[in-house]
Order: structure tokens, then sequence, then C-alpha cells
């Protein structure tokens, strides 16, 4: 009798709360210039010919928030998303929000911040099997580039890029706010060409520690995020 | 109202319980300071920790399957690797650093001699993955666990779950190590005045001499103030190796290393981060006459020790009494015999 009514009032409580809630879909979509990026197979030109193939692209985006104006109206709790190329599942972030909340713009990190970096092990996409944890070095891995090209004179002529550090004066995490419509999808592109067109592959080819180097990259690739209008 | 007051009272009572269920399970010593890691995020249970204890115990964690983390952290001689100045991996690979005594971690906060970990539960990763450690990774090992016939089981005690996620796995080895606790000492005893428990005249010399010149770094009552400071040794050019300046980058950091708990040093010989002293009368003897000058030396050690042979004597009398019999024999840290070798059923 009593597991009768308590899933009357379960459901009637998930019907009050979908019908009072507005589901955002984000969705990231990594680009290659105004073509969709498509691991291992394609290849790319760069600005200077060379070609290029990308053999994986991960990244965090972590403490999602929507503004209006300079207002914040909306906060993702227990926000953290690791946006995997190769798994296309990963690549859309559900927000449920109140309903009639407006917004003109979404922020969120990309990467991790420190308190979580020094909180021990965690689960979910923060799992440290998850590819994006150093051993090392205490410290997850906030932005992970690798791939080809032939102008990397290295093994395989490959090219990785490991972008992270959490502690001062190599923190990495890079904080994102890009103007959008209040609507209930939001793409979000990171045009991996704008990043790979900033550097000489010839000499810079391999960062795997955090360093001023790893800071300054991670800004560069905060800086390919962009609402497609 | 009145239900919400029946709930939050069940969730204080389940809080309460799980609080009560980790204190049984993990005691601060009287006087000690608050343990630095937070146990409501990986609130200690039975099952767990003997999970935590079996993959200590298990070199399933390498890559060829013949290293344990025990292999270099033999409770017998407080947890470390004695007789080997550099720790020894797979395939008889060596690596650059003496394998430190483990105790009393709960009250750590950074790890490895140049606090490259930042938190415990971290802390397995590095020697998993070093190629001259385990050589392995978390995702092989987690692979061989799940296929194992003992581990699903295990953490299904565990957690409820059975699906073994890295967080899991490295909450365990935490929990095993949180357990690791050396506080019955003489030195404690006496401390805590217990019956009929004094210091020799030998030995009580030798302690106020150690509060005179040692107790800065080696901070009682866990005798280390856990940072990192260079305590004067001459760089070996073998291994060229400086330390807490290769993870901070910081040129002030150059040659400091962790100050070791100097609790049970009867047994942790070799000393210093790479073995370079077989006896405890050799590392006085560095602080008394090899201090090699240099711009990070710690202030505390720029002007000389001195110690008279009998003083030094007394001095390792007292170190002595940091031999803790409870802790090296304690059987709960030993190899689990009921998990790899179950009594066979009637």
């Amino acid at each position: 009798m009593y597991r009768h009514i308590t899933v009357v009032i379960l459901s009637m409580i998930c019907t009050y709360y979908s019908s009072a809630q507005n589901v955002v879909r984000v969705i990231f979509r990594n680009v290659w210039g105004n073509k969709p990026l498509l691991l291992d197979s394609s290849v790319y030109a760069t600005k200077d010919t060379s070609n290029v193939a990308i053999t994986n692209l991960k990244y965090y985006v972590s403490g999602i928030t929507l503004l209006h104006n300079s207002h914040l109206v909306y906060s993702e709790p227990n926000s953290v998303h690791l946006i995997d190329a190769r798994m296309p599942s990963s690549s859309t972030v559900l927000l449920h929000l109140p309903k009639d909340v407006f917004y003109n713009k979404i922020s969120f990190n990309l990467g991790i911040d420190s308190t979580t970096n020094v909180s021990g092990a965690m689960g979910g996409d923060l799992d440290p099997t998850k590819g994006m944890y150093w051993t090392w070095q205490s410290g997850y891995i906030n932005f992970k580039l690798e791939g080809k090209s032939n102008a990397c004179p290295t093994r395989n002529n490959e090219f990785h890029y490991h972008l992270g550090g959490y502690s001062h004066p190599f923190s990495s995490i890079q904080p994102i706010v890009l103007s959008t419509a209040s609507t209930d999808r939001i793409v979000i592109e990171a045009d991996v060409a704008a990043f790979i067109n900033q550097y000489d592959l010839g000499t810079q080819n391999s960062v795997m520690i955090p360093s001023l180097t790893a800071v300054s990259m991670s800004r560069q690739a905060a800086a390919i995020f962009s609402v497609r209008k | 109202m009145k239900k919400y007051f029946i709930l939050s009272f069940m969730v204080w009572l389940i809080l309460v319980a799980l609080r009560a269920d980790n204190a049984a399970l993990f005691r601060t010593p009287a006087h000690w300071p608050k343990p630095t890691y937070n146990f409501d995020k990986n609130p200690l249970s039975k099952e767990k920790i003997l999970l935590g204890r079996a993959l200590f115990y298990d070199p399933v964690l390498s890559a060829d399957s013949t290293i344990s983390c025990t292999s270099c952290h033999l409770q017998y001689t407080a947890f470390t690797h004695v007789d080997h100045t550099l720790s020894h991996g797979i395939n008889g690979r060596i690596g650059t650093r003496n394998a430190p005594a483990l105790t009393n971690m709960a009250w750590g906060k950074l790890f490895m001699w140049d606090g490259a970990i930042n938190h415990l539960d971290m802390q397995p990763l590095a020697p998993i993955s070093h190629p001259d450690e385990m050589g392995s990774s978390i995702d092989t090992v987690l692979f061989r666990l799940r296929r194992s016939s003992i581990y699903p089981e295990l953490f299904y005690q565990a957690f409820a779950d059975s699906t073994i996620t890295g967080e899991h796995f490295l909450k365990t080895i935490s929990q095993f190590m949180l357990t690791i606790v050396s506080a019955n000492a003489k030195y404690d005893q006496v401390m805590r005045k217990e019956k009929g428990i004094v210091f020799t005249a030998q030995e009580a010399n030798g302690y106020q001499l150690f509060r005179t010149h040692c107790a800065a770094c080696h901070k009682e009552p866990l005798f280390t103030t856990d940072d990192f400071r260079n305590n004067g040794l001459a760089v070996d050019t073998t291994l060229n190796d400086y330390g807490r300046m290769k993870i901070t980058k910081n040129p002030k950091d150059s040659l400091c290393f962790k100050v070791p708990s100097l609790r049970n040093v009867e047994f942790s010989y070799p000393y210093m981060h790479d073995g370079r002293f077989a006896t405890l009368q050799q590392v006085i003897n560095h602080y008394t006459t090899g201090i090699q000058l240099s711009g990070t030396l710690s202030p505390l050690l720029s002007k000389p020790i001195m110690l008279s042979s009998n003083e030094k004597v007394d001095l390792v009398a007292f170190l002595l009494t940091l031999t803790d019999k409870e802790f090296l024999f304690n059987r709960a840290y030993s190899f689990p015999k009921e998990i790899f070798m179950p009594a066979p059923k009637e």
C-alpha cells in the first residue's frame, strides 16, 4: 500500500518538475574551419600548407552558467563534462532550467578548477581512467589534442598537446564567456584549425607538463570556442 | 512539516552512523593534530579496508605481475625496502629514489620526496604507471581486476557495485593506507605517562638533544613537518636530482626534499631520498660535519650542529624509542591470507 502511495507521490513530483522546467541542449561541435572535425582519416591543411590529421581531442568543460547581461540566471550543479571527439554522446550537455529564464550569455571553464584538482579520487567524467589525469604528478589534463603532421620531425610525425596545471603560476583553467540567444539549443563550436594554425608544428609539437607554455596555449585553446549563430 | 523533520532526522542518523563506523576503524591518537585526509569523502568500512589491503599485496598491479606495493613497502621494515638505496621495479629496473617508509599517511599533505602527488587517493597511480616501478596503467589494472575470480565480488561487498571504477579502486587503497598508523612506540608510551614506562637516562638526554637540534623539522608527534627542505646533501651526479624544483619549477625549491617522519627509523634504512646513508650514525655525522652550503639550504642548518660522540650515541638511543613493534607486527596490516588463501570450505 505504502509503496503505491510513494510511486504516486514520486510521479506527481516528477510531473511537476518536468512541467516547470525547460531543457536547454548545449552541443559542443568540433570543427576544422567550417568543416566538421573527423578523427584519424581526414587530412587537413594548415595555413603553411602542411598536412594534419587529428587522432585525439578531449577537453573538460566545467562550471556552466547562463547570464542575462551580467546577472547570473542559472548555474549547473556539479558541472563537469568531458567532451571527447571520439564519443559523439559526450558532446551534448542538457541543462535543466526553471521555466521562464532568459539569458544572453553562456559561460563555462575550459578545464578543472584547483579545488577539484586537490580533492582526491572522483568518479564519472573525473574518474582517473578517462585518460585525462597525470600519473607522475597529480592533476587533470584540461585539454588534450593529439595528431600527426608531416611538419613534425618526431616519431611517427606525432604531436601531443596535454594542457593542464592547477597551481600558481601554471594554472591553466580558462574562463570562457560567449553571447547567445535564449534558445533551447546552443551550439558551441571549437575550431581546431584556429589552434593549430597558431603554432609551428616543426618546433612546438610536444607539451605534456604544467608550464608557462601550457598556460599560454590554454589561453589559445579557450579562444577557439564560439557560439554558432 | 513533520515529514521533513522525520526525513532530516533519518538523514542525520545515517550520517552519524557512518561517522561512528569511521571512528571505530580510525582513531586519532590523543594530543595528535586532526588528520589532513577528508574521511567524509571516503568513509571507512571494514570491507573497503580489506579490499585495499588485498590490492596492496597483489602483484596484479604490475605489468608482468611480479611487483606489488609491498615489494618496496614491507611492513616489518616500516613499509619501506631495506638494503636497497633506490627502488626496484619490474624486469630488474631501478628507479631514481629510495622507497619511502609508509606511516601515518592520514596526516600527509603532499606525497613523494618531491610532493608531486597532491592527495593520498592519487598516490598509487604514480608507481603503477612508472616504467621503472610497476610499468602498467590503471586501465590495464582495472581490466585485470574485472576479469579476476575474486575482485568483482570484493568490490561488490565494499561498494554494492561490482563495476570496479578507477575512483573505487583508488579509494580502497587509500582506506588501507589510512589505517597504517604508528602511535605506540616507547616514545608514545612515555609521553602518555603509561605506568612503569620511562626513558633511560641516555634516552632522556637524547630526547633533549633531539628537541634542540632536530625537532624543528622532525616535529612531534608525527616527527615531520611534512614540508620540503634542503638538508645540505651534496648532489649525487649520477642522479642529478633537484627534488621539489622539478614540480614547482621554482629555483627556491632546488634540492628540497620532503622531511620524512622518523617513526620506526631504526628499521627504515637506508636513509635520505637516494638512500645514501646506511646507518643512523652516518645520518647524524652528516648533520654535524657533512652539510653542504648552498643558496637553498634550510636556515636551520646554516650553523653547524655540534655533538660530542657521547651525545651522538644518546641521540640514537632516543631515535630507537620511536620503534613501534605493535605497528611493525600488526596482523591487520599484513598479507590478507583470508583473501588469497581462503580455508577450504567444509
